[in-house]
């Protein structure tokens, strides 16, 4: 059997998989623009007033905005979200580096460049969340104020950074998906593939991890372990982050998305039920039982993309990252 | 290793019979089992380029396999837990033996022939409370099995040649139960890297530190000085930073690589394969969960990484390390840069053999 098979050929050029532009175009890239937008806002608030009650508004707009791209964790945002939104963090590595920060009155402060070099967990959104909304800081202490304009000038750039490297960069590479000098995508399956997982990951993450953390067990629940609970955006994040999935499945699909859509009136309803943003309540039955119907419909909403979105186009799960070995 | 091999190959031409080496296999380079589009499983022979120089169908699904340094015989062994292995002749693709373990044991995946390709070492575990096994097989005519010694530790799985002829194993640590692969014993795991010589007698043992008793060392590579890089996968808690790779020399301390805390959680916890580099200058891990491959120093600096859905084969390649995928995808990676060497209609499997 010496015939030597070669390897079909998969490296063709070809147009990019319906789908991807439209993902890019109508809700990734304007995302990153949005994105911009508001940090810049929020660095130039913290630069004139670095108090809590000033900047809290700026905070939120800013995390409003990055919600949409939270879970698009593919090239420049597949470590760069992290320095974003460092979540979870049961190890309190957060508190820890903004606590180091402050015992040295670390001048990095002064140089927003240099505060990129810092340990990820003292940047972007849930530093702001703790500096801003814990009662252990003080945004009046003169430090703690040049650390909350280090941190909202720092995500600035890490936006910027971000919005060039997409627009820039990993667009094209999605877009020309099976072109010959193209060694990110192999085929333009591959990039509607990589832009699909990240919705149904991004799911699973909110069903499990925003959702799934704070509940615990029945016997325990820890609702300290939400997602910024400090700034009460809890589930706020949760619904976010299913818009941007029904978003991204409408840009990705060719038809009409029905079940997704009622999916996703399923996850509204059950989120007007919850009643505290932060899901500190969740101790008590009823509140736990609002928020776990919650995690109920995230996951339905999953397998409504899954079935409308991927089922069509033939996506199955890994074949190796399904696997442990 | 080539160089063994046509040294042996040499040997056996000079010294007996005509014989059948690797060449007749169309020279390839690597083995790497997958699951073909109609479903079915295989057995591919690829060269360095990239190119497919065999295929043999697989009853089941594949995991890892071992090349006779001279013959052209690949043992192709299932899927953990193995209840066999093929002995594949790759000149003409015929089965020429099956490998069952013995009644109560099961194959865990990987095993390798001695370098003088006289002796296969099998890696088992017993079904019955996953204590590990290292099975010795005998090739004279065929293999035979001979005997066996504990692999000193549960649930083993990769197990390498060392240049002194010796053996170093993966005791993963993971009991596992009735099905072969539900995890039982996940709060009391004790990995270990376990140093035996060529009869399997234990010389030396590797224990990490009991915070990382979680932390499952699963796959091995070897360098020509010795240093073992050994990759893990951790069992505790998502989204805790672990170290994925050491580094071991006998006699010195274990080294776990540090990256930086964001590439550090991107690998989800999870290496799934290991290789040195071409010039042995570096050792590649990859995360088929994070999609990414971390490239490290010798002394376990952290050097780069690539992105890539499902990589998870890596195998040393002159230039540089090749990697596959779950998609199809065969990759020649330079240092951080990704060259694509062709993409199949298959879903590579978990790992590449270097013949």
């Amino acid at each position: 059997m010496r015939t030597a098979l070669i390897l079909a050929a998969g490296l063709f050029a070809a147009p990019a998989a319906a789908g991807v532009p439209e993902a890019l175009d109508r809700h990734i890239l304007p995302g990153f623009d949005r994105f911009v937008q508001e940090t810049g806002a929020l660095a130039r608030t913290a630069e004139e007033d670095c108090t809590a009650g000033t900047v809290a508004p700026a905070y939120h707009a800013a995390f409003d905005s990055w919600m949409p791209l939270a879970e698009v964790k593919i090239g420049p945002s597949d470590t760069g979200a992290l320095s974003v939104l460092f979540w979870p963090d049961d190890r309190g590595f957060t508190p820890k580096a903004l606590n180091g920060l402050i015992a040295d009155a670390d001048p990095v402060v002064t140089q927003p460049e240099d505060y990129a070099e810092v340990s990820i967990a003292a940047r972007g959104l849930m530093a702001l969340d703790m500096l801003l909304f814990d009662p252990a800081y003080d945004s009046a202490d003169p430090y703690t104020c040049q650390l909350v304009t280090a941190v909202a000038v720092d995500l600035a750039r890490q936006a910027e950074t971000l919005q060039a490297a997409w627009a820039d960069e990993f667009a094209a590479a999605l877009r020309s998906a099976g072109a010959a000098e193209n060694a990110t995508f192999l085929s333009p399956q591959e990039a509607m593939r990589a832009l699909y997982t990240q919705v149904l990951s991004g799911l699973e993450f909110t069903a499990d991890q925003r959702l799934g953390r704070p509940l615990g067990t029945f016997e325990r629940p820890r609702p300290r372990r939400a997602e910024a609970w400090r700034s009460e955006r809890s589930l706020r994040n949760v619904l976010l982050a299913a818009d941007a999935a029904q978003s991204l499945a409408h840009a990705l699909a060719e038809t009409d998305l029905p079940l997704t859509d009622a999916a996703m009136v399923g996850v509204r309803e059950a989120a007007a039920k919850v009643t505290d943003p932060g899901f500190q309540d969740i101790d008590d039955p009823q509140a736990r039982l609002q928020v776990e119907v919650l995690a109920q419909e995230v996951r339905s909403l999953r397998t409504a993309i899954a079935n409308e979105v991927g089922a069509p186009l033939g996506i199955a799960p890994g074949f190796n990252s399904s696997d442990g070995d | 290793m080539t160089t063994r091999r046509g040294f042996l190959a040499g040997l056996l031409a000079a010294g007996s019979a005509p014989a059948i080496g690797w060449a007749d296999a169309g020279s390839p380079s690597y083995l790497a089992a997958a699951r073909e589009a109609d479903g079915a499983f295989a057995l591919f022979g690829l060269d360095t380029g990239g190119n497919l120089t065999f295929r043999v169908p697989m009853p089941a699904r594949g995991h890892a396999g071992a090349g006779h340094p001279a013959r052209p015989l690949a043992v192709a062994f299932a899927r953990r837990p193995g209840a066999f292995a093929l002995v594949i002749d790759c000149a003409d693709g015929l089965v020429r033996q099956r490998l069952t373990p013995p009644a109560g044991q099961s194959f865990n995946g990987h095993g390798s022939f001695s370098a003088d390709g006289m002796r296969l070492y099998t890696v088992e575990q017993r079904d019955e409370d996953s204590a590990g096994v290292i099975g010795l097989w005998d090739m004279e005519r065929e293999l035979t099995r001979i005997g066996e010694v504990p692999s000193q530790g549960i649930g083993p799985h990769d197990l390498r040649l060392l240049p002194d002829g010796g053996l170093v194993v993966a005791n993963g640590g993971i009991a596992t139960g009735a099905d072969g692969r539900e995890k039982t014993n996940l709060g009391e795991m004790q990995p270990n890297l376990t140093y035996l010589d060529a009869e399997g007698r234990l010389q030396d043992q590797v224990i990490l530190d009991p915070d990382l008793a979680q932390c499952s060392i699963r796959h091995l590579a070897v360098a020509p000085d010795g240093q073992v890089g050994f990759a893990m996968q951790w069992e505790g808690a998502p989204g805790t930073p672990v170290p994925l790779l050491g580094l071991h020399l006998r006699g010195e301390a274990p080294v776990l690589a540090d990256p930086p805390l964001a590439e550090a959680l991107a690998m989800r916890g999870y290496a799934g394969s290991i290789a040195l580099s071409g010039d042995g200058r570096s050792y590649s891990i990859s995360s088929p969960r994070g999609g990414r491959v971390q490239r490290f120093g010798r002394n376990g600096a952290f050097l780069g990484s690539v992105a890539r859905a499902d990589v998870c084969g890596l195998a040393a390649h002159p230039g540089g390390c090749l990697a596959t995928d779950g998609l199809g995808g065969l990759l020649l990676l330079e240092g951080d840069r990704v060259r694509p060497l062709g993409s199949a209609p298959v879903a590579w499997d978990n790992h590449i053999v270097a013949l």
